[in-house]
């Protein structure tokens, strides 16, 4: 067994633990990140919602009591926003929005989708109907539909075939020059009326700021891409923005590590076990940060007659019987089972567990009901900044 | 004639009329196995589930297993069939079984328990005993499409999506269908000599509509699917029937059920929460891997049975019944999807009679037509080219589905999944559904606002048969599917 010791060990590498990650070494703590693999992150628009509503404070002021976005103060939460900003400016991946004013973002059905802080490359992103734009879409793309918003409004559409038929793949295409120029030499020849351009969000990965003021530069107007379904590009440029940054702050990442065991002593968690490399090793800290997200991300897992939460078994709040979990209205999004997760105290400790040296944030948190108050990422950036904070006093 | 609804009964009665010379029409309100047929297990009877309590039954599921084995060889999976005792199950109901599968002249094996795990190693191994019997799996989807092909090589029409509306009369007499399609709102009239009312639960709906009365009886049954398949064989408990005993192995994934539960209207049935427990504790004593199996879906078929004053409907008997009511029309129910060819028979018998025409039915000894085209799944040919996958769980590539939709001449999403499979692995359609639609819009097989408002009531139809069978993996794919849709596609708000 191979043994390291921290001053803190993340679970978790999606928004919640990363921004825990740039909390913690702003701070000088020796921090480390242990992850089974890619975060929900990754599927997501790469957009952060807060909670829908015309201002996003407002609404979050509104949330039910129990709702874990009121463990954070006004000025927590300004201060988490002011954080990230900087770190996507630093990271040239730059990010526009403000809590007192939500804004609404195209979707890939022609429908609008409201969040707080987004992209620079969907800054652009029509709020109405009424803006008219063109549409450039590539040939045989397997997640995007032009017609979906063409049924709308009125759209015209051009189609470049760049060979292969998925997000991932266009993406990775862009990262050539070669491509890139072919496509703009293309997108010149294109007669566009309309003052705007969108794209579907596949206009590469790491440099995608340059490739994205190419196309604007080219046209000589304003570009804003569609976010499309998993693989999500932006929600993979957003991730991989805070996973360097960690990196670069000191942060050691443990990818692909599963946390199989714990070690405890009375009320507090020594050490967390992983498989990886085919041996166990054994990876030792003052503190831990639960960051593992709910169902999806594998945070929790449920049983006919139970939801567990996987890594310290801690007591996780679930709202009655199996058969109250969902509604018949699939669209209704207020489904109990959204309630499930972890209650936890002001210093993001888990409620009734006797250990003294968890912290709880994101998406395992419970009574988040993320859907129903479009609140994911502003929710996770924002307690992973508040968990890690109260964390590092508590170690100080 | 005109046969109403496209279920096995009404299919195998268009094959039986075209080999027959007879010109028909078949009209059916969704697509081929709407109603009961759909929503069963797929199981071809040895008929051994029925030798202790509807011998006659038990015998003609015998002769007609043998049949559908010979004319449908590439159809039907011999999978052969298990009943199996387990501790605490009567001694004296298994005499009754033998004793009823000899009467019946039903071949048995008694297999000892190592015999018994050796032939179907998932078994619970404390199997007391099992019984072999020539239980076998049949598509009952892919059963109606290859009877109806010989429908349509004779150059018969169908109309599928067409709701029956109005029996159209002159002179006391039914002379026709007014029918409205259930897409586009069309209307047609279409006119016959003879009507055939096949439309199982709805049978005393639509005989309604001629002034007719039919007395039936509507049990419904509940099923669940697993993502895998769990047996090779046809599992059943060797018991007086009851809930949860039966499991049948259909390609790659399995099924299990029923229950019995009496419904008023086959239009609102829905599978209930403790229908899935019960069933899944039921099973999982029969083979245990039930209880961590992923189930994908759980939906509810109704039987349409003969009206009795009996209050189980599991003691209603299976046979069926023609009435002819003296105007035209014909009311065929009761029956079971073993026993479908013949009742068709027996029923385009009657025809012949009123006719007033000499041929006999050919049903039984020539072959399926298209099987050749069906035959199988294969895999290798899907797995050729993987690019233009639209539907990853069941490899199904985009040109399967604009073929599919050209020789169908319908779009219905549903049409798609039950001809390619579409949409029925584990995450029950909740990425290709959407990558479908877009397909149809794009080649202007389908208006961008039907695919918009097909894929709202896709999502919610989906989610009706994925509800109650939501934990574990299933669960976390369902929060997946409705991220997608509700999170990143924003549905809910414009809902």
């Amino acid at each position: 067994v191979s043994a390291i010791e921290y001053d803190v060990v993340i679970i978790g590498g999606g928004l919640a633990g990363l921004t825990a990650g740039a909390v913690l070494t702003h701070r000088g703590l020796r921090t480390a990140l242990v992850t089974s693999g890619e975060p929900t992150a990754c599927l997501s628009t790469g957009c952060i919602d807060f909670c829908k509503g015309p201002s996003a404070l407002e609404a979050m002021a509104a949330l039910p009591a129990e709702h874990p976005l009121h463990l954070i103060s006004t000025g927590d939460l300004h201060a988490a926003k002011d954080m990230f900003l900087k770190i996507m400016a630093k990271s040239d991946l730059l990010y526009h929005g403000d809590l007192g004013h939500n804004r609404r973002i195209l979707t890939a059905i022609g429908s609008y989708k409201t969040t707080c802080l987004v992209p620079d490359t969907m800054q652009a992103s029509p709020e109405s109907e009424h803006q008219a734009f063109h549409l450039v879409t590539f040939a045989g793309l397997k997640d995007f539909y032009p017609s979906y918003i063409t049924a709308r409004r009125a759209v015209s559409v051009s189609t470049y075939d760049a060979g292969v038929c998925t997000t991932m793949g266009i993406a990775t295409r862009f990262e050539s020059e070669e491509f890139l120029d072919d496509f703009l030499l293309w997108l010149g020849g294109l007669t566009i009326r309309e003052d705007l351009i969108a794209i579907p969000a596949v206009l590469g990965l790491e440099s995608a700021s340059r490739i994205f003021r190419a196309v604007g530069e080219k046209m000589n107007r304003p570009v804003f891409e569609i976010p499309t379904l998993p693989p999500s590009i932006p929600g993979r440029r957003l991730f991989n923005a805070l996973k360097n940054h960690f990196r670069a702050q000191g942060g050691d990442i443990y990818w692909n590590w599963p946390v199989d065991g714990v070690e405890k002593t009375g009320t507090t968690i020594e050490a967390v076990y992983t498989q990886s490399h085919g041996r166990p090793s054994r990876i030792g800290a003052r503190a831990f940060l639960l960051a593992t997200g709910s169902f999806v991300g594998g945070g929790l897992t449920s049983t006919r007659e139970a939801i567990i939460e996987n890594v310290f078994n801690l007591p996780v709040h679930i709202p009655a019987g199996r058969d109250t979990w969902f509604e018949d209205n699939y669209f209704f999004a207020n489904h109990a089972v959204s309630k499930a997760g972890i209650t936890v105290d002001k210093t993001f400790r888990p409620d009734s567990s006797p250990l003294v040296n968890v912290f709880v944030c994101g998406g395992i948190l419970a009574h988040t009901q993320i859907l129903k108050y479009g609140c994911g990422h502003g929710l996770s950036l924002s307690t992973g900044y508040a968990a890690a904070r109260a964390c590092a006093e508590t170690l100080s | 004639v005109i046969i109403i609804g496209g279920g096995a009964t009404g299919c195998g009665i268009a094959r039986d009329l075209a080999l027959r010379g007879i010109g028909h029409c078949l009209i059916e309100k969704g697509d081929y196995a709407a109603g009961a047929t759909g929503a069963c297990h797929g199981l071809l009877h040895s008929g051994g589930r029925y030798v202790v309590t509807d011998p006659i039954a038990a015998r003609e599921c015998y002769e007609e297993n043998l049949i559908l084995r010979r004319i449908g060889s590439k159809c039907v999976e011999q999978t052969g069939g298990l009943f199996v005792r387990l501790p605490g199950d009567s001694k004296r109901f298994r005499e009754r079984f033998l004793r009823g599968c000899d009467e019946a002249g039903i071949p048995t094996e008694i297999l000892s328990t190592t015999q018994a795990l050796e032939a179907e190693p998932n078994l619970n191994p404390a199997v007391e005993e099992a019984i072999r019997v020539p239980d076998c799996s049949i598509d009952p989807f892919r059963l109606c499409l290859l009877n109806m092909k010989t429908s349509q090589l004779a150059g018969n029409p169908v109309f599928t999506h067409h709701r029956v509306t109005e029996i159209l009369k002159s002179h006391g007499r039914c002379t026709g269908v007014r029918t409205v399609h259930t897409v586009t709102g069309e209307t047609r009239e279409i006119h016959g000599n003879i009507l055939v009312n096949a439309s199982g639960a709805w049978t005393d709906r639509i005989a309604a509509l001629a002034g007719c009365e039919v007395p039936v009886t509507l049990s419904k049954g509940s099923l669940v699917i697993t993502n895998q398949r769990i047996s090779n064989m046809v599992i059943n408990r060797l018991r007086p029937p009851s809930d949860g005993d039966i499991i049948v192995p259909n390609e790659a994934v399995s099924l299990a059920g029923t229950t019995a539960l009496s419904a008023d209207n086959p239009d609102k049935i829905r599978v209930q929460p403790e229908e899935v427990d019960a069933i899944i504790r039921e099973a999982g004593k029969m083979l245990p891997r039930f209880h961590s199996a992923r189930i994908i879906r759980a939906f509810s078929g109704v039987r349409p049975l003969l009206a009795s004053l009996k209050k189980d409907s599991r003691e209603v008997s299976r046979g069926f019944q023609i009435i002819d009511h003296g105007n035209g029309l014909y009311s065929i129910i009761g029956g079971k999807l073993t026993t479908f060819r013949l009742m068709a028979e027996k029923m385009v018998d009657a025809i012949m009679t009123a006719f007033n025409l000499k041929r006999s039915c050919e049903t039984a000894q020539k072959p399926l037509d298209g099987q050749d085209e069906l035959s199988g799944y294969p895999l290798s040919k899907r797995l050729a080219d993987l690019s233009d996958v639209v539907c990853e769980c069941e490899l199904v590539r985009k040109e399967d589905i604009v073929r599919t939709i050209r020789e169908n001449g319908s779009c219905h999403i549903g049409d798609i999944s039950h001809r390619t499979r579409l949409g029925m692995g584990p995450c029950q359609g909740g990425f290709c559904t959407f990558r479908a639609l877009g397909i149809l819009q794009t080649e202007r097989m389908m208006t961008p606002n039907q695919s918009r408002r097909m894929l709202h009531e896709f999502l919610q139809r989906r989610f009706r048969g994925i509800r109650h069978v939501l934990w574990g993996d299933q669960l976390r794919e369902e929060q997946l599917v409705e991220y997608l849709y509700l999170g990143i596609l924003g549905m809910e708000e414009e809902a």
